[in-house]
């Protein structure tokens, strides 16, 4: 168990467990952010595990970082929250310390390690999901300034978010012309839509963003002109591990619930585990949560040695999304009309499964992925 | 094979790219763009490992494919921009 691995970061919500778990059908029910949650997570540290000791950083280990945000999955019942808090630590924190400038970073880094800026990054268009390398929003370079304009979608806390990274195209069609620039939420022109209303997640807001003549300094670029396509990848590795990882520690918990539940409920004169058509789901969340558990932590530790992990990176979404699905879908199958009920919970995490098979590229994506790795 | 595990960026490109392949045609200065080795989406990969593997500042990554046409140029600027470890 990851537990046994980073017992110091694994904890590191754990104390903060009633306060993130206070009413979250209620807010689930709303689907708003709740922000009054997001101070225990700020008082908690994690957001700074992965940064470095000058801008305000715990200095960790990739590793031991997916072990907290494991943690935090185990902890917390709140999983848009909880999506929420790593895409803090992917968005925009990841990419600056690595790419950024020193000014950028002194100027920056501080607010994302302390969580006083919630951060976004905006990736997809309307026209343009899966079909990444191909995004149309321009940066336009004048003088000392870039003006962007074009709309991003799908965009996880932009509606509560201080700091945007935006990827846009500064050149020519496809890999070669993407950029990245920083950009704050009051930047004259950038426009948040309203919260898009969604099936799980749901306190996780998402949104469109707008730019319409966004006038950026050239110093707000994260590292030279054509780089977007580099900086994008090595998020999009993290961006998996972490996010995911959350999803380990979310599956943890719902295997050791069930478990608990087809142990103590009784029908036909004893517990329902007792029948193998149940205990065998039971035995397949099991695995399904173990190989998780392996993938993640051995793509983690190779991402983190500075291997090529680009297949294990896809197969790791792959098998972490579908593990989440199928072991919420046995959940509900086993806890029967309880976990039906929108009190218990259960249906809840079906909902919040859904959407891992869909952000961070999409499972069929991948799928492609490995298959042109493989040189099919 | 021993320059296979001698030379890093030629054990990438021989496993990622030519795996099962006899890779003796391999040499310094085959041309693996024109050739199609490596096509698009693998010079982004190719790219993005160097810039990992290297710690290479991406300031410092030539962002066009002529730089990645053969062997020797990788190796070329690999060893410029990071010294040390080639
Ligand atoms: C909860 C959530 C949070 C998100 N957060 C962010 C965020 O923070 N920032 C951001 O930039 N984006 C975010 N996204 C957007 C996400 O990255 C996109 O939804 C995703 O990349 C897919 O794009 P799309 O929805 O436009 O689907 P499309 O690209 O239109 O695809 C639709 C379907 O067609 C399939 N398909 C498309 N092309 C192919 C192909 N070549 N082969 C096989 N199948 C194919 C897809 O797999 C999918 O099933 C988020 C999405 C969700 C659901």
């Amino acid at each position: 168990m990851a537990a046994e691995k980073a017992p110091d970061t694994y904890g590191i919500t754990a104390p903060y467990g009633d306060e993130l778990n206070d009413d979250v059908t209620h807010w689930d029910r709303i689907g708003e952010f709740p922000h009054d949650k997001w101070k225990p997570l700020q008082r908690s540290g994690l957001f700074t595990l992965p940064f470095a000791p000058e801008y305000g950083g715990a200095g960790r280990t990739l590793t031991e970082t997916m072990a907290a945000l494991e943690g935090l999955g185990h902890t917390s019942r709140d999983a848009g929250l909880n999506f929420s808090a790593s895409t803090q630590i992917v968005s925009v924190g990841i990419p600056l310390q690595a790419f950024g400038s020193e000014e950028l970073r002194g100027r920056y880094l501080p607010q994302v390690t302390s969580g006083e800026a919630i951060t976004a990054h905006a990736i997809t268009e309307p026209s343009h999901g899966s079909d990444v390398m191909n995004i149309r929003t321009t940066a336009v370079r004048e003088g000392d300034e870039y003006v962007l304009n074009g709309g991003k979608m799908f965009i996880t806390n932009a509606p509560v978010a201080g700091l945007f990274l935006l990827y846009v195209r500064t050149g020519k069609p496809g890999a070669f012309g993407l950029s990245t620039f920083l950009a704050e939420r009051d930047t004259p022109g950038l426009t948040v839509g309203e919260p898009l209303e969604t099936m799980g997640l749901r306190t996780s807001p998402i949104s469109e963003v707008t730019l319409e003549d966004v006038r950026l300094p050239v110093g707000n670029r994260l590292g030279s002109e054509g780089a977007g396509f580099l900086i994008m990848d090595y998020v999009m590795k993290r961006e998996v591990l972490f996010s995911f990882a959350v999803n380990l520690g979310e599956m943890t918990h719902r295997l050791k619930r069930v478990v608990e539940h087809a142990t103590t409920r009784q029908q036909f004169g004893s517990a329902i585990g007792k029948n193998q058509a149940v205990a065998h789901k039971i035995a397949d969340m099991r695995i399904a949560v173990e190989t998780a558990r392996k993938w993640l932590y051995d793509t983690g530790l190779k991402v983190q040695q500075g291997k090529d992990a680009s297949l294990d990176v896809a197969a790791t979404k792959i098998v972490v999304s579908e593990a989440n699905q199928l072991t919420a879908q046995h959940a509900i199958q086993i806890f029967g009309a309880r976990g039906y009920l929108t009190g218990t919970g259960i249906e809840r995490e079906l909902r919040n499964a859904t959407a891992g098979s869909i952000y961070s590229g999409t499972n069929e994506i991948q799928r492609n992925c490995i298959a042109a790795l493989m040189g099919l | 094979m021993s320059t296979v595990t001698n030379d890093p960026i030629r054990a990438y490109i021989v496993n990622e790219f030519l795996a099962g392949e006899d890779a003796e045609d391999l040499t310094d200065d085959f041309d693996l763009i024109e050739s199609t080795v490596v096509n698009s989406l693998g010079l982004v990969r190719l790219i993005s490992w160097i810039s990992e593997t290297y710690s290479i500042p991406v300031d410092d990554i030539p962002l066009e494919p002529a730089a990645y046409r053969t062997l020797a140029d990788i190796r070329g600027f690999v060893s410029k921009a990071a010294p040390a470890a080639v």
